[in-house]
């Protein structure tokens, strides 16, 4: 079974009187430890997909299982203890807390989880390290140039150890070399930690970092297939932990949340 | 999100907004201390007029009197007892002066006393508090025949019948030590002696004129003065009028505490009796005080209501700010419960330093205002009538002033922060997340 699987989803806007179909009918399988490229123009309705999947947004149709959880059906308050335990966010424009410190900013996710300062920070500083900000931790984000911001995010969506990583447009506002070095960094810590990364954009260069990649044209998947680039260098695909593994633990959730 | 670090993440916050959440919390000052300053005031007005009545006469006697009223149950022993088995009374006392004027006249050697000679029950006297400048009142162990109390100006009131009235500075007589006779007058020359009583002074009261029955004149126990009135009457050959129901014209109750006063009064007036206590006077003027404090209360409740408006304004200021954060919040994990929880504890700490540091600064005024109003000397220093009447301070700031205005500010923030909070929990996580 699949970690995610995203089933007949359908999502209508409607904007003054005229209805706008975002998305139309998607069926998705996402198996866990797999990176996941959702490939589209901008209007292609790529983020509504991901806001779906990530619980920031309903669906008007359909159903989203994540383990045995129908997200769909989560109110907001269980939604919110979903994404504590199980999913991580790197957004495009960062979205760190100005006022905050870098520490302080990673530590974020475990703070709402109610774990003790001392352990938070303890782990919000390994994983800074881990991103190569070891000397920046106690830098504010207007301190630090933007792709050291990003790393900061990065820590974040990592900090909490969540099954899901979503990146939204995660180097949209990075220059070509921060790029690489950003995708690098990403994919390498979701590798490293057998993480699912769901990756948006709109961009072929950064599709390449992907293990698969979903096509996305006006609301309906045109294409479904692995990456071609990454199949040819490494001739095998990534270390999957195993299925029954991740299976027990989204159970565990479940539970929790029933 | 543990408790600790909610606390911590709202007061970073109000932190980081120094000079809005100071100027917020400086409308929380202000109302609060319009608040305690107010009320500190009424309670000291109420306490100088409490004073200033107490200098009047005490608070806690009624007297009675029957005369005039047709309808009055006799005012005797018994009724005296049935005052006594009320609720709140602790001492009953006639003040009984005999019907004829100078059936008696006390002898100390060539010095005459034929002043007022008045009945009282001596045990409730003593109850009653009066204080004794020389010996003491007669008790039981002293038994009350032939005893009898001077008032302050005692020795004074003894004249030399041969020589009239002088003025001296010394008195006359030392009631204390000097030789007392009692003589029963005669209304006319008969060659039968008049008879006489050896009397003992067991003490000399204080001057006290606030005092209802005054020291003045002569006591004596209520009973032994009858009975020297009868002996009188037959010495006299008055008959008794057998129609004529014996009643006290004036007897004096008192009430354990001045609350009580009123109820005890209500309960001797459905007798029938015509009473009269400092409550008739105590009572308007506590109303007066009462509205006056509340005129006072509400321009502080106005000053602390504007603050409650400052709050709502800062918090709903700080939210339009941090939406994004909020959404961001909401992204990464965070209950809306808790992020309710931190705002209201924004606005609630606003709301409590307030009040803190309000108490605080009332405390400063209210010494001024004291230190100001007894050290001028001027008029300041009394508003119930002229001239040097209050003894307290002017403004009184109890415990339960401080305690009522730290929880009345810390809950006026938390109501103003209620609307602004739900205001935060009802941002969409999504359309935060997506402004630019």
């Amino acid at each position: 079974m699949s970690l995610i699987s995203v089933k007949d989803i359908r999502k209508v806007y409607r904007v003054d009187k005229e209805k706008v179909v975002a998305l139309n009918r998607i069926n998705l399988e996402i198996d866990a430890g797999e990176i996941c490229c959702i490939l589209g123009t901008s209007g292609s309705g790529k983020s509504t997909l991901l806001n779906i999947m990530a619980g920031l947004e309903k669906p008007s149709r359909g159903a989203v299982m994540i383990g045995k959880v129908d997200i769909v059906k989560l109110n907001e308050k269980q939604l919110a203890q979903f994404r504590q335990k199980n999913i991580g966010f790197i957004f495009q424009s960062y979205n760190l807390m100005p006022t905050m410190t870098a520490v302080e900013n990673v530590a974020m996710p475990l703070m709402f989880k109610g774990v003790l300062k001392r352990i938070r920070v303890r782990e919000a500083k390994r994983m800074l390290k881990a991103v190569g900000l070891g000397s920046r931790m106690l830098h504010k984000p207007t301190q630090m140039s933007g792709g050291q911001q990003q790393r900061v995010g990065i820590a974040r969506a990592f900090v909490a150890h969540p099954k899901i990583v979503f990146a939204d447009e995660p180097t949209g506002n990075l220059d070509s070399k921060t790029t690489r070095e950003v995708m690098e960094m990403i994919v390498g810590i979701a590798r490293e930690h057998k993480e699912t990364l769901i990756l948006v954009t709109h961009d072929r260069d950064i599709a390449r970092y992907a293990d698969r990649i979903v096509h996305l044209v006006d609301g309906n998947i045109v294409s479904d297939e692995p990456n071609q680039s990454i199949m040819a260098s490494t001739e095998a695909a990534p270390p999957q932990p195993a299925a029954s593994e991740i299976e027990q633990n989204v159970d565990m959730t479940a539970d929790r949340l029933a | 999100m543990r408790l600790r670090d909610m606390i911590v993440m709202s007061l970073s916050n109000l932190w980081k907004r120094k000079i809005r959440t100071l100027l917020t919390v400086t409308g929380v000052v202000i109302g609060t201390c319009a608040i305690v300053v107010m009320i500190s005031l009424g309670l000291g007005m109420q306490k100088t007029m409490q004073d200033s009545l107490a200098q009047m006469g005490d608070l806690t006697i009624i007297s009675i009197y029957s005369y005039g009223n047709v309808t009055a149950e006799p005012l005797d022993d018994e009724m005296l007892e049935t005052f006594r088995q009320l609720k709140y009374v602790q001492a009953v006392t006639p003040s009984y002066t005999p019907e004829n004027w100078g059936s008696f006249t006390i002898k100390s050697g060539k010095y005459e006393f034929s002043g007022q000679i008045t009945g009282v029950n001596f045990d409730a006297l003593r109850l009653m508090g009066y204080e004794m400048e020389e010996g003491q009142m007669p008790d039981s162990t002293t038994g009350y025949t032939d005893m009898v109390v001077f008032g302050s100006r005692a020795g004074f009131d003894f004249y030399n019948p041969k020589k009239g009235w002088t003025n001296s500075d010394t008195p006359n007589v030392d009631v204390m030590n000097d030789k007392l006779e009692l003589v029963i007058n005669k209304t006319e020359e008969t060659s039968k002696k008049a008879p006489t009583h050896k009397l003992t002074a067991t003490g000399v009261m204080v001057e006290d004129w606030s005092r209802n029955p005054s020291p003045y004149g002569v006591f004596m126990d209520v009973n032994y003065l009858r009975s020297l009135e009868q002996e009188y009457k037959k010495l006299n050959g008055i008959k008794e009028d057998k129609e004529k129901v014996f009643s006290y014209n004036n007897v004096y109750v008192k009430v354990d505490d001045m609350k009580h006063v009123a109820e005890v009064e209500e309960q001797i007036k459905a007798h029938g009796f015509e009473t009269s206590s400092m409550e008739t006077i105590r009572k308007p003027l506590e109303d007066q005080a009462r509205q006056q404090q509340m005129i006072f209360g509400g321009l502080g409740a106005i000053s602390l209501l504007v603050a409650a408006l400052g709050i709502t304004n800062t918090m709903i200021m700080s939210i339009y700010e941090r939406t994004r954060e909020i959404g961001v919040m909401k992204v990464l994990g965070c209950v809306v419960g808790d992020i309710r929880a931190m705002f209201l504890m924004e606005a609630g700490g606003i709301g409590l330093l307030g009040g803190i540091i309000g108490v605080g600064v009332s405390y400063g005024i209210s010494f001024l205002i004291n230190s100001l109003g007894s050290g001028g000397g001027g008029d300041t220093g009394s508003i119930w009538g002229p001239g040097g009447m209050s003894i307290g301070g002017l403004s009184i700031i109890p415990w339960w002033l401080v305690l009522g205005a730290l929880i009345f500010a810390t809950l006026i923030g938390l109501i103003s922060g209620f609307s602004p909070a739900n205001r935060a929990v009802k941002i969409s996580a999504l359309t935060a997340i997506k402004q630019e």
